[in-house]
Parts: C-alpha cells; structure tokens; sequence
C-alpha cells in the first residue's frame, strides 16, 4: 500500500469539502473493495475520506411501499432486517449471501453500489426492483445509473446517501458464487414489480445490465421455465480464469429460472 | 521387538486432553514467524522476475544502493556460486546448486517470481522503493509450462547441462527431463493377456498449493563474533541450518535456527526461500533483517505440488482378481528436478496384491516455480489415476467397488513393486469398516453418486532427538527436535506422561533450537509421534531408571529391588523392605542430595514406521445445469495404529480430506499465455473452508505398529490421498461421466455434461 492521508469525515458537506480539497482524494465507506485494490497498489489515492462516523446515514425505513436504506447501512443489519425481510424477502436474501460474516460486518450499500463492480450482488437489486439512488444532490433512476465497468451517473462532488426499493409484488435473487471470492459470477435479481417484470443481471458483463428478452418471457408467463428457457447470447459478456463468457451466458438463464422459482415461494 | 502395550494399560496415550497449543493460536497470541522484532532490525524485500524464462544480461542496483535507509542489496553475485551437489535433507531429493538458485536467481531466471535481488531498508517503504530502483536487463527467452510441452522435442530447454538421468544409454543432450524411474515386477504383457477385462485411461492433474495460512517469514542477526541466528518458521530447524549453511558457507556451529511457531507447513515449509537472503543482507548490513512474504509471493515463488500428466492400464480376471497393472507418470517439477514422482510411483499401487505391475515415472522441469513436498508428496497425484481406473474397472466387472478392493487387497507379506513387504497392516480393516459404516448403505437421490478409494503412505522414521528434564516441583518438561505442525507437541508430552505415571496436566514440551536438542530430521513424511515419540519414551525411560536408582538410595536397596508405577517408586516386592511409595515430586525435590538435576537425552534413528492406509466414501450430487459438485457426506476410514490423542488424530484425518477436495474440485494454477500466473491469491484460488464442507467423519481403526510401545503410526499424509479420486468416483456415479481431468470446477464438469449430451 502507497502512504495515504486518512480523514475521518463529520458530515457528508465535510466528507465533500475534504474530497476537494484533496488533490486525488477517495471516499472510503466499508473498505471491502477499496482497501484490498490500495494494498495491491492498483490505486493510489492521496487522501482516503473515511464515511464511518456518519450515522445519519445508515439505518433502514419502510415507507410508502418502499424500502430506503442509508449508503452506509451495513450488508448484515440489511439481511438481518425484519422489515427487509417482510417487505421485501429477496432483498434481504442477496445482502446475506455477499463474500462472507467479515465482508458483510464491514461492507455497505452505497459502497457497493457507488463503486459498481461488475460482479457486485447489490446492482442487480437496483436494476431488478427499479431502485432509486439518493444523492447529496439529485434522484437517480436505476435505469441511468450504472454506465459502463466501475462507471456511475454519479458526478464529482456527489455522493449517495441512501438507497431507495421499491417493494415488489414477489421477487427473488439467486447468484452462482465465484467459487473463491463469493462474488457473484451471475447474479440475477427477478421481480414482478406490479406494473411489469424487471430481470437485473449482475457478474455476467461489464456493469449490471437487464435481461430484457427473459423480462418479455415473464411477462408473459411468471414460471421458472419461462425464463430457463430464454438463451441469453455470450457476446460482450465477461470471460475470466473463473468461467467464458458461454458459461455466464448459460449462467443468466439458470439462475434466473431459480430466482423465478424463489420469488413464486419455491 | 518391542512389546506393545495393551489399551488397557494405557492411562494417558488414547485420552484427549485440551491441545495445548490451541487457545493461543487461535487468538493472536502464538508467536508465529513473522512476529519478532529486534532493536535496529531492517527490512528485507525481493526483487522477483516479471518474466517466465530469461537471461539476465546485467542487474544494476547503484540506484538502490546509493537510497537513503537502504544498508544492503544483494544479487546473486554477492553470494557464494554453489556447486552441483545432492542433498538430502530435505523432503525428496535436492541439489545444493538447485536450491542456490532457486533462492536467488543467477545467469537465468526461471519463472515468474523467481528472485532476482533483494534489499535491506529501514523501513518498508524504503525497501519497496530500492526495490523498483534495480534496473535489470533481460533477454526474454521462450518458456514452457506443460509437462507434456516441456518433453515434447524443441521444447524450450530451462538448463543446458541437464541429462536425464536413469536412461541406458546416457542421452548425449540436455532435456527438460531429469529423471526417469522405473519399477517393475512380474511378467506384465503376459498379465495382460490373461486378463479378461482390460480398462485404459489417461488422467491429468494441476499444480496445487499447500495453502499454508501464515506466510514464509524469518529474522536473521549475525554478531560480530560471526554467530548467526535465524528465527522462522519452518518444518525443520535442523534443515533450515544445513541448507543456510552450505548455501552461504557458513560454519554450521556458528548457525543457530529458533523454530516459530508454525501456521502450517503441510510440507511447503520444507525449503528455505528468505532465510538465505535474510542472513546475507545481516552480514552486509551488521542489522537484524526481518523477511516476510505477501500472499501473493507465497503463490508465485514457493513450492505448490507437482501437475502431472499420466497413463494408467489394469487389467483384471472376470472374477475381479488383477492380472496386471501399469502406469505412466509424468510429474512437474517447476523450474528445478525434483518433482514427487517417486513416491508416486512407490505409491501408485500399494493398495494391492499384484504379481505383474510395470511403473514409469518421470521428472519434469519446466517454467514454473519449483515444487516443494505437499502431503503425502506424490501419492495423491498418482492415486488419482489409479483409483479412477480401478472404480472403471468395477463398473466394467460389475462389482462393488469396496469388493473388488477387498478382492485385491495388499496384506501381511504383500510384496511392493519398489521392493519391501508389507507387514502389520491394516488395509482390509479400513475396508471392512467402510463397508460397515451406516454411510455406505444411505440410499441416495437424483444426481446423487457415491465414491470408494482407497490410499496408501510408507511413513518415515529417521533421525529424531528429544530431552526429558524433571523440574524441582516434580513437574516435566519435553524437548522435541521437531515443530509442531500437527499436534506433536500434545503426542511427546502424553507419551512422556504415560511412561513417568503422571498426568498429562505436568508434562509440557517445547520445540528445541538447534543449540538446546539433538538433531532431528525436520517434520515430514508422517515421523514425528513415530520417531521422536520413541526419543521421547526412551528418554522418559532413562528418566525412570534415575528415577529408581534415586529411591533406591534414599532407602538403601539395591535399584533393582525398586518397581515404578503411578509416578512413583515402590518396594518390588516385601523382600525389597517396607517403605511408603516415593513420588516422583519427592523424588524431585530432594535431587540435589541423590545425584544433581533428573533428565535424559535420548538421539536415535527409527525404523519400521509401518505403513498408512486408508479408505474413503464421497457422496456427491452434481447440479446439471451449473456444473457444481456439492459433497454431500464423507467417510474417511484409516488405520492409525493407535492414536495417541485422538482428536488430533481426527483432525489430521478431516484437514486431508477438506486439502483433498479443494484438489478435486477447485484448486489449480493457472498461466496466461506468457507464463505468468493469474490467480496468485485467495481472491481466485479457492481453497475449500468450512461451508464447502460437510462435516467429516474420520473413522479410525486401530492395528498397532509393533515398532512402537504404543502402536503408533503416522496420520498426517495419508488422509489427502483417496480424496480425489473418491470425489472423481462420486462424481461419476452421479453424471455416467469419467472425470479424467482436474479440477472439477463447475465450467469443467458442465462442458464435460455437455459434450456428453
């Protein structure tokens, strides 16, 4: 790891003004991602702004059908949430499969999702319930968010302080772990929002995408099979040391077949 | 021949008590390798090659040098240029020149990884930045990383000098072949024509790393009287002085090596990689200088296992009875011969009764770091191959697979293919449990199969020492030769405890340093409660006759009308006089009247360390859409003689199996197309933990080693041999799919469902 200057944050308007006064300053939430790419020197950030004291954002409401979780919340109090679980079963399923007890002790939501990994679980849940992003400064629709590898609509100076789910008529999320890191090789988030299906897929391409041909199938039919039966084509998909790209193409259709199957109660 | 003690006499040996090394170990507080530090200690950090195979034209570290902080950068040339010369200290065959330069790189690096340069800094930053400030000039050289490769004709050579060995006539060019053994027995073609049913196969297996938790890490001093000392953790304090000693010529009474605690070795600690350096750059620098390695240097520079490319062929009677059986071997060795072929070959199949076997193995160097011996160095490997084969030949036959084991079955007298006869085993008795066990009868689901191998370990005796010493209180303290890497601390005190009769609550026992205990071969093959056990008896022994001579002058008799039992010293009998017992604690407090301190060294080489056995049964179920293998129940059955403490014995037996797995289904080096590893953390390279598992049942039979008071035998390497090859038999049940290849991953297993279709 290079030297750093480390700051611990008061407020998000002092997490932003120390960003910007730091001259390739980095927000640090949980640390998960973050930390092991410093001590692989594949980053080198001069300043790390650490977010953990700032306990205005983290905690969950329900609300007006929806579920808002602050950027901070950690992946354990979301799978350990009672009212995550009742609103919405799915949610808290993903957030208790992601790496392991010591990633989800740490690890958090906007951490997660501001750093869009291509294998994260959580954007396939923003993309699959049609989330919202809060800022410090605007709205973000899921559908705008996630642009490209470890690239978001969020702009300098921005930061997310919540989260915001929109409660499903039913979903579900099943993911095929990469068998060492935990992370997901795909992931795929189903949900019959009540006004249309939404399929958000996470691990197969660059940045969580939706299947929008295994949305049509379901929309037509809300089975396991319908959507098991949909191929998804390998082109400009991920190919790693884990698995091709055929193999996560494969994957999309399977696990969403299962994630049908949970969300269905099965 | 030594009596065995009945299990009823036992009153320590057998027991479990609390581990002793355990609670500390598990919080923090174990002094590991890496955990000294000395007044004015430096850092130390390696310069490591980019490339898989290169000449190094020039090394400039002026700029290094000339770094504020830095006081020492070495390269090759500032050590001595050894010669070619066999060494056998360690686990498998070594050469001094070999390991010379597998430390440091000269003329040629050989891998990616291989160290090149190191420096010593004041600070950690300092050295990293010495280190990107040694400017080397290299001529890129085409590499190999394939077994199969690496022997093909024009294959990229790594070492101009090198001649197979083994081979008539002696081949007049150099080869990426070191090696070629052969055994054979029998008349093997005419075996084959008398068989009925005749199975084929060529399997192949990937390099694996022993995965060990804590990394290689060391400090070095040299005083100014030219006094060395390292500190590190390693399997052999003793082997870590002969290697540093030669390697940088220095006398080995002015080397003293300090074991660490050790977080496991698993064989990978049975080489030195930093202490060399480590010592070097103290000389230079007159600073204690402290190494340690990353994750990632582990993975790219230390010994992972052989990947091996092999043909095996068995042919059988309709009844079951083999005819004939022969195997082909080619083992990896990295970058310098000495891959585990060996043994693979001795190993491959001792399981059986075989009159016709043929076995070829060979050596194989290529791009790749150098091997370094993993549990049961070679036997897992080859076993692979030959109980896949013999699980083939069962479906062919139609037979039970634990059948046609018991049908072939090595016994008393059984004569091995690499010479010895087998005696005082228990093969068949792990059979006979297997099949007993209430898991060979589950009924099983859907995509559900069960698998049954079987494996096989020598075991090693060889040098051991240890020192019993009688505190004034009463209480003992053992010295053993060997780090503990398996429980061996806990096994000599229950033995010393046993033979004095006292509790195992007043016997402790520590790892000597060379200075403090004899010499003793390093902790391997499965030898330490076999070997040092028998040190520590005897020398516990040689306590007790003290101890009796002791009570004898105390009451005025002659020694031999003196008995001990219960820890203390009784008339022999009512000629002997009528005295109240003595205890040892009496005895022990008035030592200084009856002769000075109680204690016995005891230096020894121990024979007949009586051969492992085991038989394991996998339940798996495959999912067909994903490829993934879930092991579902595990059986591991073994003979261990008699186990000393149990759980440990339990613990070996389920740490083989969960290594085992992680061999089967996930573990593997993988290269890009310029040699260069791609996975070299844990980030990628999965080893299996606790939630891939089922819990292990480790299923212990007890057929006593007659070479030991107790029975014992060594545990620790056979139970990661059958693994494979029983999750590759389960699998197979499951799909109709013969695995040939490892890892299963699930990508592997899927396009091999498929290619089925």
């Amino acid at each position: 790891m290079y030297q750093f200057e480390y700051h611990r944050a008061t407020s998000v308007e002092d997490a932003l003004a120390k960003l910007k006064k730091a001259s390739d300053g980095k927000l640090v939430a949980g640390g998960m991602t973050l930390i092991p790419t410093m001590k692989q020197r594949l980053a080198q950030p001069s300043d790390l702004i650490d977010l953990g004291g700032l306990k205005d954002l983290r905690g969950i409401k329900v609300e007006g059908g929806k579920v808002v979780i602050g950027a901070m919340t950690r992946h354990f109090d979301v799978a350990n949430s009672a009212d995550v679980k009742k609103a919405i079963p799915a949610l808290a399923v993903l957030a208790g499969g992601i790496g392991d007890p010591m990633v989800r002790y740490r690890g958090t939501i906007g951490g997660s999702i501001a750093n869009s990994d291509p294998s994260a679980d959580y954007p396939a849940a923003v993309l699959g319930l049609g989330a919202t992003i809060k800022t410090n400064k605007r709205e973000i629709a899921a559908d705008s968010y996630f642009k490209g590898l470890f690239e978001t609509a969020l702009e300098a100076g921005e930061m997310i302080t919540a989260v915001s789910f929109p409660v499903a008529k039913r979903a579900g999320y099943m993911k095929f772990p990469q068998p060492a890191s935990r992370y997901a090789m795909v992931g795929v988030f189903v949900a019959d929002t009540g006004s249309g299906i939404r399929v958000g897929v996470t691990g197969a391409g660059p940045c969580a995408f939706r299947a929008k041909d295994i949305e049509a199938a379901l929309a037509k039919s809300f089975t396991p099979d319908a959507a098991g039966t949909v191929k998804i084509a390998s082109k400009g998909l991920n190919s790693d040391i884990h698995g091709s790209a055929e193999y996560r193409a494969h994957l999309v259709s399977v696990m969403a077949k299962r994630a049908v199957a949970q969300a269905l109660g099965g | 021949m030594t009596v065995i003690k009945r299990k009823d006499e036992l009153k320590v040996v057998g027991t479990r008590p609390i581990r002793p090394d355990g609670v500390d170990k598990v919080i923090g507080r174990a002094a590991f390798g890496a955990d000294l530090a000395m007044p004015g200690m430096l850092v130390g950090k390696v310069k490591r090659s980019p490339h898989a195979h290169a000449r190094i034209r020039k090394i400039d570290t002026s700029r290094a040098k000339a770094l504020k902080g830095v006081l020492a950068v070495i390269t090759a040339a500032d050590l001595p240029n050894i010669p070619s010369e066999e060494a056998f200290m360690g686990e498998g065959p070594m050469n001094f020149r070999d390991l010379s330069r597998n430390c440091m790189a000269r003329d040629k690096v050989l891998y990616e990884g291989h160290a090149l340069a190191a420096v010593a800094a004041t600070s950690a930053a300092i050295a990293d930045e010495a280190i990107e400030l040694i400017a080397v000039d290299y001529e890129v050289l085409p590499h190999v990383i394939d077994v199969d490769e690496a022997m093909a004709p024009g294959a990229p050579l790594l070492h101009d000098d090198l001649i197979t060995a083994g081979v008539e006539p002696k081949p007049n060019k150099p080869s990426n072949v070191a090696k070629r053994i052969h055994f054979e027995i029998g008349n093997v073609d005419q075996g084959f024509k008398e068989a009925d049913i005749v199975v084929e196969g060529r399997y192949t297996t990937k390099p694996v790393h022993q995965a060990y938790i804590e990394p290689h890490a060391c400090v070095a001093t040299v005083g100014a009287d030219s006094q060395a000392m390292v500190w590190t953790s390693s399997q052999g304090q003793f082997m870590v002085r002969a290697y540093c000693a030669k390697l940088l010529g220095i006398e080995i009474s002015n080397l003293r090596v300090i074991p660490a605690e050790i977080g496991g070795g698993f064989g990978g600690k049975t080489l030195v990689y930093l202490e060399p350096l480590a010592l070097a750059m103290a000389r230079i620098s007159g600073r204690p200088v402290k190494m340690v390695m990353n994750r990632e240097e582990v993975f790219r520079a230390t010994g992972p296992t052989s990947g091996a490319s092999m043909e095996v062929k068995i042919g059988a009677k309709k009844d079951g009875r083999i005819t004939a059986a022969q195997a082909l071997l080619k083992y990896q060795a990295g970058a310098f011969p000495g891959s585990p072929v060996g043994p693979g070959c001795m190993t491959a199949f001792a399981m059986y009764d075989l009159k016709n076997v043929r076995v070829t193995g060979y050596d194989v160097v290529s791009n790749r770091c150098k091997v370094a011996a993993y549990r049961a160095p070679g036997a897992p490997i080859s076993s692979y191959a030959v109980e896949s084969a013999m699980d083939e030949l069962a479906q062919k036959l139609g037979m039970d697979p634990i059948a046609l084991r018991e049908k072939n079955a090595a016994r008393e007298g059984t004569k091995t293919v690499y010479g010895p006869m087998l005696k005082n085993i228990g093969y068949v008795e792990t059979l006979e449990a297997a099949k007993k066990h209430t898991h060979y009868g589950i009924k099983l689901g859907p995509n559900q199969g069960r698998g049954v191998a079987s494996g096989y370990w020598f075991n090693v005796g060889g040098e051991s020492s240890a020192a019993v010493h009688i505190a004034e209180d009463g209480t003992a303290t053992v010295v053993s030769g060997n780090p503990d890497i398996g429980g061996s601390r806990a096994s000599m005190a229950m033995q010393a405890a046993e033979v004095l009769g006292i509790p195992i609550e007043r016997v402790r026992c520590i790892v000597g340093d060379t200075a403090s205990i004899g010499f003793t071969f390093m902790t391997g093959g499965s030898r330490v409660t076999f070997a040092t056990g028998l040190a520590t008896i005897q020398a516990a022994e040689k306590v007790v006759e003290d101890l009796k001579r002791r009570a004898a002058m105390i009451w005025d008799i002659s020694p031999e009308a003196v008995d001990w039992r219960d820890g203390a010293a009784h008339p022999a009998g009512a000629n002997a006089g009528n005295f109240q017992p003595l205890t040892l604690k009496e005895i022990a407090e008035k030592a200084g009247k009856t002769g000075g301190p109680i204690g016995a060294e005891v230096s020894l080489n121990a024979q007949s360390p009586g051969a492992g056995f085991a038989t394991h049964v996998c339940d798996v179920e495959v999912d067909p859409e994903t490829g993934y293998v879930t092991v579902l129940r595990y059986t591991a059955v073994q003979d261990v003689g008699r186990a000393i403490h149990p759980s440990y014995v339990e613990g070996q037996i389920q740490g083989g199996v969960a290594q085992g797995v992680g061999w089967a289904l996930n573990e593997e080096y993988v290269y890009d197309s310029k040699g260069r590893l791609e996975n070299p953390g844990f980030l990628d390279y999965r080893i299996p933990v606790a939630s891939d598992l089922p819990m292990i049942d480790a299923v212990m039979v007890e057929v006593p080693n007659p070479s030991h008071p107790y029975g014992a035998r060594g545990v620790g390497e056979v139970p990661i041999v059958p693994p494979m090859a029983a999750v590759a038999n389960a699998v197979r049940a499951a799909t109709g799919i013969r695995m040939t290849q490892l890892p299963m991953s699930p990508p592997n297993l899927r396009a091999a469902l498929r290619k089925a279709k």
